[in-house]
């Protein structure tokens, strides 16, 4: 059964059972018990399934920890510790493995000072950094407690030697569970705990997380499944005992009739003063470029506040730089640090008492995890500030304070069975040992993810590692497991596959840059597929220079930079973060309100005293979304969550159809999608996309009926229509590379080459031909369409705000404009595009063809 | 195209001596993506048959006396390997019903061809003539005394194609290109691999040394379930 755990231990019960070297410890330590300690403690102690949801700074690790070392200790003391691993933890981060061996060493070490002896416990870290002869090491000389990443996790399984010391482990602890449980690494380890599972049957699982919802949820995907019910699990939730101290900010009181310049020097005012303000502030961008642009603008506006002590952390810095971060902050030398993602999980970097979110973190549970990162210690105040920067941003930070306070968690969707991460894990497993095919089933569905897993997909992926989709002459290059149906078993093939395993391990995949040079010097990265969308003379904006592109060698873009042409193709949104459903239609609730105030005729008093009261904004920011919706009402009407507000206007190109479907970007993906297929199904051509969280567009050079295109569609033929609507995108394409290389159907590294990028990118458009020639059902296509609708979009949002259209639940109204909206304006200015094929190649190619003709009036010369 | 050319889908029929000239099959491609750890199933050859098999039906009543398929007839440098064997000698096969003799032209990637030429009894040479009309690879320059006696050159190595672009949406197509090389005609033929479509002409720099010059008034022809006359490259290059 999973069940919260309503009461807490008493200090008395947990000291009972502690041995007194580690109570001595502790209490030369910590005063008392912290509140997650009193909860946690005696389950991990007594071996039951727990999962701790709590802010980072709440002692979660230790609380884990702290039972285990308690007995390590005990039976060192007792002369009984055995030779072998008694818990393996998993954090998604090399960074926080190695804290945490510090973490445990000290505490060791301080406990061997008391007990004036050795007691010999030993903890070691295996990542993908341990070196051949630390390896071997630990083969001779097991640590007690082994510190891993999932990849590292999956490698043990599958090695020999070293699964003869994976059985009879009694805990494994999975840290920082929120970051793994929503994509295809916590999958993939959703099966590594299950087939550890099998090598130490009575282990039990720990999950520590970070705010997150829904808790019960979580807790299945920790422990999985026995005998078709969940496992029994305790969840402690304390994820609000830290205290917050949350702001939204606006750098200028009027946000729309401002200039760009003057908005600029206003937030950078505004930072620089947060600043100045505070010790040690962190601040979060949402993108990489835009970490470095904030660091060079504050040096360059203040050149003596920051010199040597500012810094920048992401993803794409290297190892050293980052590390290099850490330790200055640690050390206190940093009066700031300027982040994308990569500082959000709980390494341990010292004091800061001030984040700063630049732009909406566009989710309740990320603004939480990110403010908590200020005020460590569990009895500090966790202090944040949104600054944001246009209207939408300042409504949508304003409604997501409101949760945070209000304690709504916006819930995390964790995908289910991958076909691909579950191909890979197949041929682990297979790699281990020979093992029944249903044997194996009943292995996979005890992973939450892939409980409810049907036995013909099962099958489908057997068969593609059987290479049964090739010629039996070829079979033996693409078979990687034999399946012997008369036997049943199932084992693994080729004297090279236990090293193309280790060496192609991992579902994380690799970026596609494209490096962009003006002769020689490089000036950036533009993402592959936006290169695809290019060809010779088109201007385009790159970290906010104008560039012309020449041509394309290999995965180099050359450009000049001697342009003075306006842009011809839009800027590229990458796949930023989307807005989570659940804070949308929060928004969508506030627009309600908003609307019947406006229509019962309040006042402006009264209702920026309710927006005063429901939104914890202060009084610009109150007078600022006053504004901003009458304006809206006035001009049009407003869109809420239970009217869909369909806006059309033209320009002298083409004509607009604005759907105000406030639902967050990735049911707008379906949505817009779904409505663009029906559109150009009727119409038989292109139409143009253009999608953000708060709704979407559709344009053409003729003229749209959006709302009958809505209303022709049906909730129950929404994923076919989207099927067909994916077919021909970038997005599926570029997902079946990442699908096929989780699948090991390309592979990255080869024959001791690692592959270009550039290269798995075009040879996976040659894959997929190729196998939507054997079926247009091939188990990976068929996950890489999965992962695009469910994962990358929200198909199942999308069906549920559909039908509750066909209920008249959400009414649809249809408005005309001359000039977009207030609401339209961000939307058309900063909607994402793509196009809806509908014309088959060869009528593209014809239609383009005449339209060559007639322009330049050639006569047919073709014989 | 030419009086004395015509473009049959990814073939050039010479019609004044019955000579059909075929370019860049890579045959043994997929092999090579396979060694690389691409694990992309067989598929190509199949298509190139039935493709071919078209091109021999549309021309129904012209009698080919040659064959000649200029350069890189298999994809991998160095030594042929398996797939590039068997498919050879089967693409080999299936030409030969359909002519008198086949002729190979040498390409970049046809350093080996010695074992599979002797097996099939076909010529191997590095250019030919058919009258004023030089076919050949084009992977570089001939000496001038060659160029000389040559009216009209013909080129593969390039694997041209065009990417047609309207608003966001951009398709590629594999092309002829007609231009001029030191005022001699210059024909650039498309590829017949089939598992990709080649070289971007509007966007990727040339391969071939013939082409690193001024493109923009090459006429460029499509090759779809016709052929279609874009006219010059330049005109690809403004916004329709």
């Amino acid at each position: 059964m999973i069940e919260f755990k309503e009461r807490s231990n008493t200090e008395k019960e947990i000291i009972n059972v502690m041995n007194p070297l580690v109570k001595k410890w502790f209490f030369s330590r910590f005063k008392e018990f912290s509140l997650p300690q009193l909860y946690g403690i005696m389950e991990v102690h007594s071996r039951s399934n727990v999962l701790i949801s709590a802010p980072t700074g709440a002692t979660k690790t230790l609380t884990a920890f702290l039972s285990i070392l308690n007995e390590l200790v005990d039976s060192a003391e007792k002369g009984i510790l055995e030779d072998k691993i008694y818990c393996v933890y998993i954090s998604p981060l090399k960074a926080l493995n190695y804290d945490i061996e510090v973490n445990l060493k000290e505490p060791l070490k301080q406990i061997e000072e008391i007990a004036g002896k050795k007691l010999g416990i030993k903890v070691a870290v295996r990542t993908g950094d341990t070196t051949p002869s630390e390896r071997s090491k630990m083969l001779k000389n097991p640590p007690h407690i082994l510190i891993t990443t999932p990849e590292s996790l999956a490698i043990l399984l599958s090695t020999i030697k070293f699964r003869e010391l994976l059985r009879n482990i009694e805990w494994c602890i999975v840290d920082e569970i929120h970051a793994l449980a929503d994509n295809k690494r916590g999958i993939h380890l959703s099966l590594s705990m299950e087939r550890l599972q099998r090598l130490s049957q009575y282990i039990c699982r720990v999950g520590l997380s970070a705010t997150i919802s829904p808790l019960q949820d979580v807790a299945k995907f920790l422990v999985g499944f026995e005998n078709g019910k969940p496992r029994d699990c305790k969840i402690i939730n304390v994820q609000f005992i830290k205290k917050m101290d949350l702001k939204v900010l606006s750098p200028v009181p009027d946000l729309i009739n401002t200039s760009h310049e003057e908005m600029q020097d206003a937030m950078y005012s505004l930072i620089d003063k947060l600043i100045q303000d505070h010790k040690t502030t962190l601040i979060f961008t949402n993108t990489r470029a835009a970490t470095e642009r904030v660091v060079d603008h504050l040096k360059e506006s203040f050149p003596k506040n920051y010199t040597e002590n500012i810094g920048a952390h992401h993803g794409s810095l290297s190892k050293t730089h980052r590390h290099d971060v850490e330790n200055k902050l640690r050390e206190g030398k940093l009066k700031v640090v300027v982040s994308s993602t990569s500082l959000e999980l709980g390494i341990d970097i010292g004091y800061i008492d001030l984040v700063i979110l630049l732009g909406s973190p566009k989710s309740v549970a990320r603004a939480l995890q990110r403010c908590g990162r200020s005020g460590h210690k569990l009895h500090d105040i966790s202090k944040g500030r949104i600054i944001v920067l246009n209207r939408d941003d300042l409504v949508e930070c304003a409604v997501l304070l409101k949760s945070a306070i209000e304690e709504k968690i916006d819930k995390i969707h964790i995908p289910k069975n991958c076909l691909d991460v579950l191909a890979q894990q197949i041929y682990g497993i297979a790699i281990a040992q020979k093992i029944h095919i249903n044997d194996l089933f009943s292995l996979i569905k005890k992973s939450y993810c892939f409980n409810d897993l049907k036995r013909v997909d099962f099958r489908e992926v057997i068969d593609y590692l059987c290479g049964k989709y090739t010629s039996l002459e070829d079979r033996h290059i693409y078979a990687k497991i034999w399946h012997d149906e008369e036997t049943g078993m199932i084992g693994r093939r080729g004297r090279l596959a236990r090293v193309i395993y280790m060496t192609n391990i991992g579902t994380i995949p690799d970026e596609t840059f494209v490096i962009v040079k003006v002769g020689e010097q490089t000036i950036g990265k533009i993402d592959e597929a936006f290169l695809e969308k290019m060809k010779r003379g088109d201007v385009f904006v790159l970290g906010g220079s104008i560039y012309e592109f020449l041509y394309s060698k290999g995965m180099v873009a050359y450009v000049s930079s001697s342009v003075n042409r306006p842009p011809t193709i839009p800027s590229w949104v990458s796949e930023s973060l989307p807005l989570s459903f659940d804070l949308a239609l929060e928004i969508g609730r506030f627009r309600r309100y908003m609307e019947e105030k406006f229509l019962k005729k309040q006042s402006k008093e009264e209702i920026i005293k309710f927006i005063n009261n429901y939104l914890y904004v202060d009084v610009n920011g109150a007078n600022a979304i006053f504004n901003y919706f009458q304006e809206q009402y006035f001009y049009a009407e407003i869109p809420s969550i239970k009217k869909l507000l369909v806006e059309s206007y033209s320009d002298n190109k083409r004509k607009y159809c604005i759907f105000h479907s406030l639902y967050g970007r990735r049911v707008n993906d379906v949505l817009s999608r779904a409505v663009a297929f029906a559109i150009s199904r009727v119409q038989h051509r292109d139409v143009e996309i253009g999608i953000s969280d708060n709704g979407f567009y559709i344009a053409s050079g003729k003229g749209i009926n959006g709302v009958k295109a809505l209303k022709i569609l049906k909730s129950d033929k929404l994923e076919l229509v989207l099927h067909m609507a994916i077919e021909k995108t970038e997005v599926l394409k570029r997902r079946f590379r990442h699908c096929a290389t989780r699948a090991l159907m390309i592979l990255r590294n080869y024959n001791g080459r690692k592959m270009r990028v550039g290269r798995q990118q075009v040879s996976s458009m040659i894959l997929m031909s190729a196998v939507k020639r054997i079926s247009t059902n091939f188990s990976i296509l068929k996950e890489a369409r999965r992962e695009v609708l469910q994962d990358l979009m929200d198909i199942e949002n999308a069906k549920l705000i559909l039908k509750q259209v066909e209920e008249k639940k959400i009414r649809v109204n249809q408005i005309t404009t001359s000039i977009p909206s207030p609401f339209a304006l961000n939307l058309v200015m900063q909607g994402h595009l793509d196009v809806m094929r509908m014309e088959d190649k060869m009528e593209f190619l014809r239609r383009m063809h005449q339209m060559t003709l007639a322009k330049i009036g050639l006569k047919h010369r073709m014989e | 195209m030419e009086s004395n050319l015509k473009i049959i889908d990814l073939g050039l029929l010479i019609k004044d001596q019955n000579i059909l000239v075929l370019a860049d099959f890579h045959i043994g491609y997929e092999e090579a993506l396979n060694k690389q750890g691409i694990l992309v199933p067989k598929f190509q050859f199949k298509d190139v048959i039935k493709r071919l098999g078209n091109i021999f039906s549309e021309l129904k009543k012209i009698k080919i006396d040659k064959i000649i398929i200029n350069g890189d007839i298999k994809h991998e440098f160095g030594r042929i390997s398996e797939q590039e064997w068997r498919e050879t000698l089967r693409l080999l096969d299936f030409l030969e019903k359909h002519c008198k003799e086949i002729i190979l032209v040498k390409g970049n990637h046809d350093t080996i061809l010695g074992p599979i030429a002797k097996k099939k009894k076909v010529s191997v040479v590095d250019y030919y003539f058919a009258g004023d009309v030089l076919i050949m690879h084009g992977h570089r320059i001939p000496n001038k005394n060659i160029l000389k006696k040559a009216k009209t050159i013909i080129i593969g190595h390039e694997h041209p194609v065009v990417s047609l672009k309207e608003d966001i949406r951009t398709e590629k197509f594999k092309c002829f290109l007609k231009g001029k090389y030191k005022r001699k005609k210059l024909i650039v033929m498309p590829s017949f691999c089939l598992a990709t479509e080649g070289t971007d002409i509007l966007k990727e720099k040339p391969l071939s040394p013939f082409l690193e010059q001024d493109l923009r008034n090459f006429e460029v022809f499509v090759v779809a379930d016709k052929v279609y006359d874009f006219g010059k490259l330049k005109n690809l290059n403004q916004p329709l």
